[in-house]
């Protein structure tokens, strides 16, 4: 038999790929922020400031919009002096014209004194279109802000939190669970701390967290999150044995294995009502067990890390020196 | 079945009446090998029943798990006090200012609110500091409304219709509120209550019986739980005002009643004895509707109007359905909404309907949906539906005329208990003004954590399919996204 011959191939492949290779992506950034694992050998103290356990806290909004006016070439507010803006409103009216439409907003609203729009919204909205002609409605400010991409919406430990709970693909049924329980940490007294289980250093006062769900569901996940998972290599230590080899974690998978063990201890709890939002219940009473250091979780991490610890000289197991 | 001992001597045989048993007495069953139960001596494999997780604690007593759940909680300590937030009262509830603002409810009214069941579970109270209700249009024409039955000794008779979470039980809750402010007498019949569930009424969880002087056919039957949990809300909600008010007419009781006795103490009657609860409902509504002593006006509302539209859940001897209309309760509530019996002192007869847990009721729907959208004039808006777009911006929309459907069978008792002259309101979206109000109280109770601006509002009024304000509250405080 003849070998087949098919010009149409080798002409194929002279054409050029209109789509990126996957080398090409791969050097993509990462777009999740790794703990930096720190070696044994290396200094003690960190090049640069590590991120810590939870992500890196914004700064505040004044210094925030102090760095951007630095950006932008602009000044920015001036948080030496504490200058109120109405103040240099006041004395600079050619500023106003600049100001953000909200400030403006703002201070059409003040001098209505009641602190609601008299107006009709369409009117309002009727002036705008005035300002962005071409447009129906106002053009949004760019750079969109990170929650404003449809696939984004919600808070990212929402989202991680709410699709670790999702059974069998219903995922509305866990956004359900996960309102109820952003409602029940609401309306739970606020936390009384145990300072034999300490939370982030930078964790706000208990007071503050029933008002700020998704800080007290962040914190609490974030507190109990194992830095370490420990990798069993087989037969490494001799005779058969497995060799327990600690592995630092990313953010996302440290986040993870608290929220699994979170909803194990949950579902380990007791239901006291009926119907639908049982297990909801369960998993924020779980949350402010844990925020309180009453949860069982907590030894589930001190396990690991102990663990970590005593295994930590076969951390450069397998790597070349 | 008759086994033969083994006798000593292999020939000879014990004496017995019965026929002898010739052959030779069954041998002890070997076992079989091939047969698949397990031997003796020889190991099997078991399985072990799953450890099936056992608590320790006590079970929870019967009815505790549903208390939990239809629990209502009014307050949230850790919300923040709303500054300048003003009760609703008599002089401001028909008020034009309060439109689009949340004001609170006092305390005593709470209380009353509560007695009456005028609370549901899922409506979000539990998220604010105290109770606080949103004035909409529809909040300030009931109070417009009921301020001229006051004057005219009018009877408002009206449905409150409209979408899931429109706002019918809050509206109805806001109509109960001013009456209790303008010292009515309340009647509530709830959809959902704590002891007596919603349906109840009409799904068959509480006794009935026929009502033995009843000579009509069909016969009319009275469920007697139900009146005196009926009686004893009537007692609670409005005892300041039915301790004032004394007996006027004589009534043939099976227990004689003084004639200076308060009608509070006349309800109380009932309550301690459902035997008479219903004779007792007779004779305390006389008196509330009696003309020669001076009676305040009355609300009655109902919550949840489709379930007595139809077949109750009960059965008459022949185990044919019972019409709800036949149930002495419910035919007292339709009698008064179609207008057959009248309030002489003036008041208000109130209903809405469900839309999120619907009964099967098509002749209610039927007409409803005839009154909204008659097929004389298709094309405009029905007088009675207010809506929160002006006539100029809407659009004349072609609508198929609302026909009775051939196949479906429909009941002409509720056809006609819809009567022309009963109003039907369908609740539409807020405005915006309303829902930036409404949001404006959801930041100022720490509930929100985003700024009130007009893009927010217009975003969420919009996400809410065009104001519909449990989706607003969905969208902003109830969600996931908070």
């Amino acid at each position: 038999m003849p070998p087949r011959l098919n010009l149409l191939r080798s002409a194929r492949t002279a054409f050029t790929r209109s789509t990126p290779s996957l080398a090409s992506r791969a050097v993509a950034p990462c777009v999740f922020r790794c703990v930096p694992a720190r070696e044994h050998s290396d200094s003690e103290k960190p090049q640069h400031k590590p991120n810590g356990p939870s992500r890196e806290v914004p700064p505040h909004v004044t210094e925030e919009a102090v760095a951007l006016g630095k950006a932008y070439g602009e000044g920015g507010p001036e948080i030496e002096q504490g200058t109120p803006v109405q103040e240099i409103l006041k004395r600079d009216p050619k500023s106003l014209e600049k100001a953000p439409q909200v400030i403006r907003e703002e201070l059409g609203q003040n001098t209505g004194g009641k602190g609601r729009v008299a107006s009709s919204t369409l009117e309002a909205l009727d002036e705008t279109e005035v300002m962005a002609p071409g447009h129906n409605y106002p053009l949004p400010e760019l750079p969109l802000a990170s929650n404003l991409n449809l696939k984004h919406r919600y808070d990212p430990i929402v989202q991680l939190v709410t699709s670790l709970m999702m059974k069998d693909g219903k995922l509305s049924v866990a956004q359900r669970n996960m309102s109820l329980i952003l409602q029940h940490l609401r309306t739970s007294p606020p936390p009384s701390l145990n300072p034999e289980r300490p939370l982030l250093p930078s964790a706000p006062p208990p007071s503050h967290l029933p008002l700020n769900p998704t800080l007290y569901l962040m914190l609490a996940i974030d507190s109990v999150a194992p830095l370490l998972r420990i990798r069993a290599q087989r037969g490494a230590a001799g005779g058969g044995v497995a060799l327990q080899i600690p592995v630092p974690l990313g953010l996302r998978q440290r986040r993870r294995r608290a929220v699994e063990w979170l909803l194990e201890a949950a579902s380990k709890r007791r239901s006291r009502g009926s119907g639908k939002g049982g297990f909801a219940q369960r998993v924020a009473e779980e949350i402010i067990a844990v925020v309180e250091g009453k949860s069982t979780v907590w030894d589930k991490r001190g396990a690991v890390h102990k663990l970590g610890v005593s295994a930590r000289a076969n951390i450069n197991f397998g790597r070349r020196r | 079945m008759l086994r033969c001992s083994p006798s000593i001597h292999p020939g000879s045989r014990l004496f017995s009446t019965t026929p002898a048993f010739l052959a030779n007495p069954i041998k002890a069953k070997r076992p079989d090998p091939n047969s698949s139960g397990p031997q003796k001596g020889v190991k099997s494999l078991k399985i072990k029943k799953k450890n099936t997780l056992r608590s320790a604690g006590r079970p929870p007593a019967p009815g505790e798990r549903k208390a939990l759940r239809k629990r209502i909680v009014l307050s949230n300590t850790n919300a923040l006090e709303v500054k300048g937030m003003q009760d609703l009262s008599n002089d401001n509830m028909a008020d034009k200012q309060i439109q689009g603002t949340v004001v609170g409810l006092p305390g005593p009214l709470v209380d009353q609110l509560r007695a009456a069941e005028a609370f549901r579970t899922g409506q979000g109270w539990g998220l604010f500091r105290r109770p606080g209700v949103l004035m909409r249009e529809n909040s300030l024409e009931i109070a417009r409304d009921l301020q001229d039955v006051v004057s005219g000794k009018k009877t408002l008779r009206r449905i409150y219709t409209g979408e899931r979470g429109s706002g019918k039980s809050v509206v109805l809750l806001q109509a109960i509120a001013m009456a209790f402010l303008k010292d009515w007498v309340v009647v509530t019949i709830p959809e959902a209550s704590q002891n007596r569930i919603a349906q109840d009424l009409t799904n068959a969880h509480t006794e009935y019986a026929p009502l033995s002087s009843s000579t009509t056919t069909p016969s009319q039957y009275v469920q007697r739980a139900y009146t005196a949990s009926l009686l004893s809300r009537i007692s609670k909600a409005n005892s300041a005002v039915l301790s004032d008010l004394k007996v006027s007419l004589s009534h043939k009781l099976r227990i004689p009643i003084q004639p200076g006795t308060s009608l509070s103490h006349l309800a109380d009657l009932g309550v301690r004895d459902p035997d008479i609860a219903w004779p007792i409902f007779q004779a305390l509504w006389g008196e509330l509707t009696s003309t020669k002593a001076a009676r305040p006006p009355i609300m009655l509302t109902l919550d949840g109007l489709g379930h007595i539209m139809r077949d109750s859940q009960y059965r008459d001897p022949a185990f044919k359905p019972i019409h709800a209309h036949d149930l002495t309760i419910a035919r007292h509530f339709v009698d008064h909404l179609s207008g057959v019996r009248s309030l002489p002192n003036g008041g208000a007869v109130l209903a809405a309907t469900s839309a999120s847990n619907v009964p099967f009721a098509p002749s209610l729907a039927l007409a409803i949906d005839q009154r909204l959208h008659p097929t004389t004039s298709a094309s405009s808006p029905s007088p009675s539906s207010s809506s929160s777009l002006s006539s100029s911006q809407q659009m004349p929309v072609w609508r198929k005329p609302v026909q009775r459907n051939p196949f479906m069978t429909y009941d002409e008792r509720v056809l006609q208990s819809i009567t022309p002259d009963l109003e039907i309101v369908e609740l539409q979206g807020l405005t915006r003004e309303e829902a930036r109000g409404l949001m404006e109280y959801y930041a100022a109770s720490g509930m929100l954590r985003h700024r009130v601006d007009e893009s927010f509002v217009t975003e969420k009024w919009t996400i809410a399919g065009g104001g519909i304000v449990g989706e607003i509250e969905k969208a902003s405080v109830m969600g996931p996204r908070v």
